[in-house]
């Protein structure tokens, strides 16, 4: 019996596993796991991990994309500019080689701190440690890092750039590259400072007055409602002033002006924003004086923003034409954190991807509704039936319109089957019915004629007609 | 129950139902409203057709009337309740484990049961696949045996 069942037991397995024994042939060694940067994942690859190709992929992008900050960077290197302290926080590098993270703060050029380090000699022994280490050829070593060469004579020019601008404009910090700012800006950024450190009371009762008080302060040159040129990229400011308020204005307006300086001051600033600023004040706006283009449709917003918004804050704000910003306008706006959008009440970053298609203001839920429509429109184009379903569509649609007649369909049609017994493509199941439906006529009429013919039909003959059909059984259930 | 669910006679009907409903899963039941079991299924059909109705139609056919008998023999109906699906004018095959995958003979023990089938149905057409798997486990799937002409 014990014997019958270790026979049993020890059925032959049709698909033995492979053990690696002491004697085996197999190449996989065992190896400590490891980090790989690039694939950005553990493995126990050992040293072979470098040469596959999903490695290789992963690094040409990693290097593409660290390439494209260099790019960044030398541009900086061909024309140095002063940096701002302001900015100084924003202009953080890391350096995926050394693993560091390269800040500017206390530089006075653009880049200054990632130059030096991208020429430091360290970071070139990282450099070289990366490329044997990730399989990378070691000929792209110069792509990134910076010969001392090229940083002597950047250092030159950032020399001659600094004696430059302590000579020419004294107080007032003149760039001749990048950024033309003006004094006015410098002057700017000095009220900004100041009312920073104010308390902020802006969201209080003050919005829900009926009465709008006029505070347009115009430059006629202004309002000429020319089209606002976009985003204002790489190195121009929005160029606000205050507009100079007439003296019975509340203590909450200088708040106001410290929200607009404040959100104006940041650079680059896009146009939901803007006019998120212009709106959510309840309409107290101020005219942005800009020497260049950009703010123009501001102040034409504004303009009309003091139309509109005067008559609906009786009610809830519903709809402004001219400003992008879809948020309802309450008494309270609700607060956001964020450089500038804080007091302001601009759109949310996550609904200004729907203020392009609009430019009404509609109710947060009515904005919510059209994007979850335009997401249904991009159904999956593999489906089955994707390419029947679009032309149906269209069909009904011109149909609805009365552009074609309802035709009847062919009465021939047929859905496409595969049929229950039948190997080959629903095509050809197809076919074959057809043609067996061509036949079954004529038997049946055979069948019927010899009926006729012969007034007496054995069971034998009965059943045999009927075999020649397909077989109909119906059960119940 | 059958006058909550549409019931169609013709061929003409069932082909435009079958043209025109995109973008949806289209249950057609081929039985009788005589049958006791065609009778449990439409049941189950029609409670749960309003649910289904973001994704699914539902419609049920005669199959005494003279008409349809095309398709009766087009689609090789020889038990009834026999169900079918169709998305975007093409056929869904469905494996439950049973010899038919072109149908679904019988009822459904549960309205849920239902639901899921078509769900599936639905999850595979939008991936773009002409079969799929039941998600019922076997218990719940009514068995049948299918004759092949006379054997």
């Amino acid at each position: 019996m014990t014997m019958e069942a270790d026979s049993r037991a020890k059925k032959p397995n049709p698909k033995p596993k492979r053990i690696p024994g002491p004697n085996s042939t197999n190449p996989k060694k065992k190896s400590e796991f490891e980090y790989c940067k690039v694939c950005n994942r553990n493995h126990n690859e050992g040293q072979r991990h470098k040469y596959f190709s999903s490695h290789t992929k992963s690094l040409s992008n990693f290097l593409s994309r660290f390439q494209n900050k260099i790019t960044d960077i030398r541009f900086f290197l061909k024309k140095p500019s002063v940096l701002r302290p302001e900015h100084a926080s924003r202009n953080r590098f890391w350096c995926v080689f050394c693993d560091v993270d390269v800040d500017e703060l206390g530089s006075s050029f653009v880049c200054n701190n990632a130059i030096n380090h991208l020429a430091g000699v360290d970071h070139f022994k990282k450099l070289k440690h990366f490329m044997w280490k990730y399989g990378s050829a070691m000929d792209r070593v110069d792509a990134f890092r910076i010969s001392e060469a090229v940083v002597a004579k950047w250092e030159k020019n950032c020399k001659s750039l600094k004696s430059e601008a302590t000579s020419v404009g004294e107080g007032s910090q003149e760039l001749h590259l990048g950024h033309p700012n003006d004094i006015h800006n410098e002057l700017n950024f000095e009220n900004m400072n100041n009312f920073e450190k104010n308390t902020i009371h802006h969201l209080n009762s003050n919005i829900s007055n009926g009465v709008m008080p006029l505070q347009y302060h115009t430059n006629e040159c202004q309002i000429s409602g020319s089209g606002f040129p976009g985003v204002a990229n790489s190195g121009t400011n929005l160029y606000v002033v205050t507009s100079s308020l007439p003296a019975d204005m509340c203590s909450t307006m200088s708040s106001w002006n410290s929200n607009y300086a404040m959100v104006n001051q940041n650079s680059p600033w896009n146009r939901t924003n803007c006019s998120g600023n212009v709106y959510l004040s309840g309409g107290m706006y101020q005219v942005y004086q800009d020497e260049r283009v950009q703010s123009r449709e501001i102040n034409s917003q504004g303009l009309q923003n003091i139309a509109q918004v005067s008559s609906m804050v009786p009610k809830e704000a519903g709809g402004n034409v001219h400003s992008g910003a879809p948020l309802p306008w309450h008494g309270s706006i609700a607060q956001k954190e964020g450089g500038g959008n804080v007091h302001s009440g601009a759109p949310p970053p996550w609904l200004e991807a729907t203020e392009g298609d609009r430019l009404e203001l509609i109710p947060v839920l009515n904005s919510f509704v059209s994007s979850n429509k335009s997401g249904k429109s991009k159904l999956n184009p593999k489906r089955v039936g994707a390419a029947w379903a679009e032309k149906r569509k269209i069909e009904m649609e011109m149909e609805k319109r009365g552009e074609i007649v309802k035709r009847d369909c062919d009465p021939n049609w047929l859905p496409n089957f595969g049929r229950v017994w039948q190997s080959g493509s629903r095509k050809e199941s197809r076919k074959e019915f057809e043609i067996e439906k061509q036949k079954q006529p004529n038997i049946q009429c055979q069948s019927e004629m010899s009926v006729t013919v012969q007034p007496y039909i054995s069971k034998r003959m009965v059943s045999r007609i009927q075999t020649l059909s397909p077989e109909v059984l119906i059960f119940p259930g | 129950m059958s006058y909550l669910l549409e019931t169609l006679t013709k061929k003409m009907e069932i082909d435009t139902i079958i043209r025109d409903t995109i973008d949806k899963v289209l249950v057609l039941r081929f039985g009788r409203s005589s049958d006791s079991l065609s009778l449990q299924l439409d049941d189950i059909l029609a409670k749960s057709a309003r649910e289904l109705s973001k994704f699914g139609t539902v419609a049920l056919v005669d199959i005494d009337s003279e008409d349809v008998q095309v398709y009766v023999n087009y689609f090789d109906i020889t038990l009834i309740p026999s169900t079918l699906f169709f998305f975007n004018a093409h056929h869904i095959k469905m494996d439950s484990g049973t010899a038919d995958h072109t149908k679904w003979v019988g009822a459904f023990h549960r309205k849920q049961d239902f639901i899921d089938v078509v769900e599936a149905i639905f999850r595979g057409a939008m991936k773009g696949k002409l079969i799929v798997n039941c998600p019922l486990p076997p218990e719940r799937i009514p068995k049948y045996q299918l004759l092949y002409k006379d054997v």
